[in-house]
């Protein structure tokens, strides 16, 4: 949230060092803009601006209220007071404890897309670039996964875990994170691999680079962008899960932070402004994140070598 | 324990930073590996309020003090997800030791359960109500032990009613009468606060349904498809149609209606033990006052719910355990305390004594004779129990009070 | 087969991933699809098909699988719509883009279900902001509001607003991604051809999205489908079965009526339903014509 509300500084100083990306830009958008089709754009920007973040700043509003405030049947738009203690007490409400609840949603997410990459990543790269046999049939396997619900497997799962010994352990949800998102990563990857010309590789491969090195010296950073949105794609989905962790993580500590905040939602009140209050903590980091590497996301590096 | 716990999650973010995925197998403190030879109690428990979680920290803490070879693993749940969460321990094989819920007699029925008289000892065994340990058999055998228990009655806005020159009513009609007058001041005001929303539609289904002299039947038969059921859910239909009750009756829940009413806005709604706590916190300068629930005839009557504890057959080993436990949970200076900070009534004959001079409570403690229960010790009640919650909201809908019912009822016959 | 062990070091891992992590609880839900399981979950012996039998005759399951067609197919198609739109515009030099493509970020890096809650939130009568804002500028004469989420149509309706609302971020930046790689130079000459901004972008620049857009679309209708959290929160207090779709039907079979065995048999209908979009998918758009 801070870093949206201070124009002035991060994104500009952000946006400088893109070099790359910004020429191209002017480039496309022709040189002159006429200001008529400008302040157009402004306008349309404006209302994209306020439409995302008007959900964010109601429950950043929301999380400054208090319990009564926020439940008040004269609904205020903002906060009547501003309750800052609210962030200072919400972490030791008797419900769950949120500082663990944040640092499991941490850990396991983190851990998952590391180990998505790493499987994803050469899986991606070999069926992108070789013809074997049963090429296909794994492609298929792999978008199977995707195609199930984790919630209704979740018995089967639990059964599974306590086989291995690992029920209500981080190991277990870093698992199950990675193996239902290695299909997304696979494909995203998949087609920016597919993308790159292969006499790429093949000049590589005259120079007498063997398999490994063209991958990471010549195609790893041609689709870094696909691997960017891999990483986002599988990282904010570990992030999300719910239905799983709510059964295979039994210690109150060990859970992430979507099942810890389905305990605020009590049987006779929901304590709203808490619920407020930690989405905001836990969305900031992960917005910085995406800010951070926001120019990946898109980054130019793709067009800049095929040409 | 937290101490503990703390430090695994530092160690782990550690690890994995310097040494990445290696680490991620160790992270978490894991609930499942035993520690020292002492028998484990996996323990698992709704949340009914903000404190339960405390509650239960404190009860354990005094009881491992005392049986220092047994180690007590707490889980708390919110009532939502609560049913998933046992369902899935039992197809697993791991079934909590003791599970404190509603409905127990599926598990009864898949011989899942302790009898309670091999559970506890005969002191705490005799020191229940009998009307609540009648309520806790399947064919004659206890095997839910009651822990806690509710009865309804009418909570009433004062200040609404003389605002709109109502009176508190005691028979159907007189609420009719009343709720129109109060809703007709409006600004937002509504009469009757209705809640058939999936929450806890079953029990405002209880007070109208049973108010007219239905029921729902007993432990052999689930009977929802009666004429006398139609007359009252018939009646809901007439108060929702002309208009005496809040918009949307039928997928508004219990709680935050209730809140609603806390902050004035509805002239007459159907509370608990516990409501008088939260408007005493919330808003104590509201003027109310408890009375009993309006019936056909104005026969008195009230709907009894009481949560029941059950212990699991897991291994064989821990019978002792278990049975030193729900001893140590049951004496007074435990049990009394457990209760009354959670605003609900006791369910042995001792603590009732002790908590009858509690005002709060008196008007629940008195409604108890006339309490009816959930017919719960049919194993078949989890089906009409479900169906009530997905389906009694659409009388707030276009479909006919009968097509309800029936509709319901099909759904408890197919099981 | 010499071809075939030189690839295993490459997807051994991903294949080993996947087979211990995912094909027991398939297999477990493929087996209980055919058993008869009580309340508690224990196994009662096998029934053949009569849980799909059940599940397929249940009154409402056309209507539901109906309603999970319209739920994906305009979640989808607004979400493409949107977000061609979206990266068209943050695509175009303005001041202020970077503020704009931040913003747009925030709903990916919120999670779904803090989303979907302050929405709900939002929109309960008497406490909730949208309500009251409604009422302020006079759009809704109760001043307690109206119950968006209590009415099946309004609660569905807001249910695939806001799944297109969090859908759009990936869906947005995928395409900014593909519109990268649309060469500079194609364009400019489109341009320098005379080509107008509008014809230029629907021959030259959409063509080059096609293979950015197709894989994000199959990666959409699949996320869509499956899709529960939002449903769940939006739609919850609905009684009947006016609001649900395939996914929350299997959520009501298994947590509500416990119902384990129907769950898996309309799990297995579910993922057979998927398979079939999206082999229908590939086969009329072939996403993966170029790999």
């Amino acid at each position: 949230m801070a870093a949206i509300t201070e124009p002035g500084t991060a994104p500009r100083k952000a946006a400088r060092p893109t070099s790359g990306d910004r020429t191209r830009v002017r480039k496309y958008t022709a040189d002159q803009v006429p200001l008529g089709s400008l302040l157009l754009r402004m306008l349309a920007g404006l209302v994209v601006l306020v439409v995302f973040l008007l959900p964010y700043l109601i429950m950043f509003f929301g999380s400054v209220k208090t319990k009564a405030e926020i439940r008040s049947v004269d609904p205020t738009y903002f906060p009547t007071e501003w309750h800052w203690e609210n962030y200072a007490t919400m972490w030791s409400t008797p419900e769950t404890p949120l500082l663990q609840n944040l640092i499991s949603t941490l850990v396991i997410s983190l851990c998952a897309t590391l180990l998505v990459l790493a499987v994803a990543l050469p899986a991606s790269y070999y069926t992108a670039r070789f013809r074997f046999p049963g090429r296909l049939v794994f492609l298929f396997l792999v978008i199977v996964t995707q195609m199930v619900q984790p919630a209704v497997l979740t018995s089967g799962l639990f059964r599974q875990f306590i086989a291995w010994g690992i029920l209500d352990t981080w190991a277990a949800m870093i698992l199950v994170n990675a193996a239902f998102n290695l299909s997304f990563a696979v494909w995203i990857m998949h087609s920016f691999f597919a993308g790159i010309p292969k006499e790429v590789d093949e000049a590589a491969q005259l120079d007498g680079a063997g398999t490994f090195t063209v991958l990471t010296k010549i195609n790893l950073p041609l689709v870094w962008p696909g691997i960017v949105t891999a990483v986002v794609f599988t990282f904010v989905a570990s992030w999300n899960e719910f239905a799983a962790s709510l059964v295979l993580l039994t210690t109150a500590g060990n859970q992430p932070l979507s099942v810890a905040l389905t305990k605020f939602v009590g049987q006779y009140e929901t304590s709203w402004h808490y619920v407020f209050g930690v989405s905001v903590v836990a969305i900031v980091p992960v917005v910085i994140l995406f800010m951070a590497i926001e120019k990946r996301l898109v980054g130019g590096l793709v067009s800049g070598s095929v040409k | 324990m937290a101490q503990y716990k703390r430090l695994g999650g530092i160690m782990a973010i550690t690890l994995a930073a310097t040494t990445g995925l290696t680490a991620c197998g160790f992270g978490g403190s894991g609930g499942g590996e035993e520690s020292g030879d002492g028998t484990t109690l996996d323990l698992l428990v709704p949340s009914y309020s903000d404190a339960t979680q405390g509650l239960w920290n404190d009860v354990i803490a005094g009881f491992e003090e005392e049986n220092p070879d047994v180690q007590v693993n707490l889980q708390v749940e919110s009532w939502d997800n609560l049913e998933s969460v046992i369902a899935t321990r039992i197809q697993g094989g791991d079934a909590p030791d003791i599970y404190n819920g509603g409905p127990f007699a599926g598990f009864a029925e898949d011989e899942l359960l302790y009898p309670v008289d091999e559970v506890t000892s005969d002191e705490t065994y005799a020191s229940f109500q009998p009307s609540f340990l009648d309520n806790a058999q399947v064919d004659g055998t206890t095997y839910g032990l009651p822990w806690i228990a509710s009865s309804r009655a009418l909570f009433v806005n004062d200040a609404l009613l003389e605002e709109a020159g109502a009176e508190v009513p005691a028979t159907w009609d007189e609420l009719l009468e009343s709720a129109k007058k109060v809703s007709e001041l409006g600004g937002g005001v509504a009469g009757y606060g209705m809640p058939l929303g999936s929450e806890e539609a079953q029990a405002e289904a209880a007070v109208w349904l049973w108010g007219g002299g239905g029921s729902f039947g007993d432990a052999e038969a689930i009977t929802i498809d009666t004429p006398e059921n139609l007359e009252g859910a018939e009646f809901i239909k007439k108060m929702i149609d002309e208009g005496a009750t809040q918009a949307d009756a039928g997928a508004t829940d219990r709680s935050p209606l209730f809140d609603i009413f806390v902050q004035g806005k509805i002239g007459m709604q159907i509370g608990l033990p516990p409501s008088v706590g939260q408007i005493e916190s919330d808003n104590p300068d509201l003027e109310y006052s408890i009375h009993p629930i309006p019936t056909k005839d104005g026969e008195p009557f009230t709907l009894g719910v009481a949560d029941h504890l059950m212990a699991f057959k897991n291994d064989g080993d821990k019978q002792e355990a278990i049975t030193s436990f729900f001893d140590y949970l049951y004496t007074a200076d435990v049990y009394v305390p457990w209760v009354q900070a959670e605003g609900f009534l006791p369910t042995t004959l001792s603590a009732s004594e002790q908590l009858a001079d509690d005002e709060a409570l008196a008007p629940f403690l008195e409604g108890l004779p006339d309490a009816q229960f959930y017919p719960s010790t049919n194993p078949d009640w989890n089906a009409a129990d479900s169906a009530f919650k997905a389906l009694f909201g659409q009388l707030g809908g276009d479909k006919s009070a009968q097509d309800v019912l029936t509709e319901i009822q099909a759904r408890v016959d197919e099981g | 087969m010499k071809d075939l062990l030189k690839a295993l070091p490459w997807i051994g891992p991903a294949v080993a991933l996947i087979a211990a992590v995912v094909l027991f609880p398939i297999g477990l839900m493929l087996w209980n699809s055919t058993r008869d399981i009580t309340q508690s979950g224990l196994d009662d012996g096998g029934v053949g098909l009569a849980n799909f039998a059940a599940v397929v005759g249940f009154q409402y399951f056309w209507p539901i699988l109906g309603r999970t067609v319209v739920w994906v197919v305009v979640v989808v198609a607004c979400t493409l719509f949107g977000s061609l739109a979206l990266a068209a515009l943050l695509n175009k030099a303005f001041p202020g883009r970077r503020l704009v493509r931040m913003a747009v970020i925030v709903p990916w890096a919120a999670s779904v279900v803090m989303t979907t809650l302050v929405v709900h939130y939002g929109l309960e009568p008497y406490f909730g902001i949208i309500n009251s804002f409604l009422v302020d500028i006079g759009l809704i004469d109760t001043p307690e509001g109206y119950g968006w989420t209590r009415h099946a149509g309004t609660a569905f309706a807001w249910a695939m607003a806001v799944a297109v609302f969090v859908s759009l971020p990936f869906t947005t930046y995928t395409i900014l991604a593909g519109l990268q790689t649309v060469p500079g130079e194609t364009v400019e000459a489109a341009r320098i051809d005379g080509a107008s901004g509008v014809r230029t972008y629907f021959s030259v620049v959409l063509p080059q999205l096609r293979s950015a857009v197709s894989v994000a679309v199959l990666i959409n209708i699949i996320n869509v489908f499956n899709s529960l959290p939002i449903l769940r929160v939006m739609t919850g207090s609905i009684p009947g079965y006016d609001a649900d779709t395939v996914m929350t039907m299997i959520f009501k079979y298994m947590q509500n009526q416990r119902q384990i065995d129907l769950a898996s048999a309309l799990s297995v209908i579910a993922f057979l339903v998927v398979i079939g979009i999206v082999a229908i998918y590939v086969r009329v758009v072939r996403p993966l014509e170029e790999v």
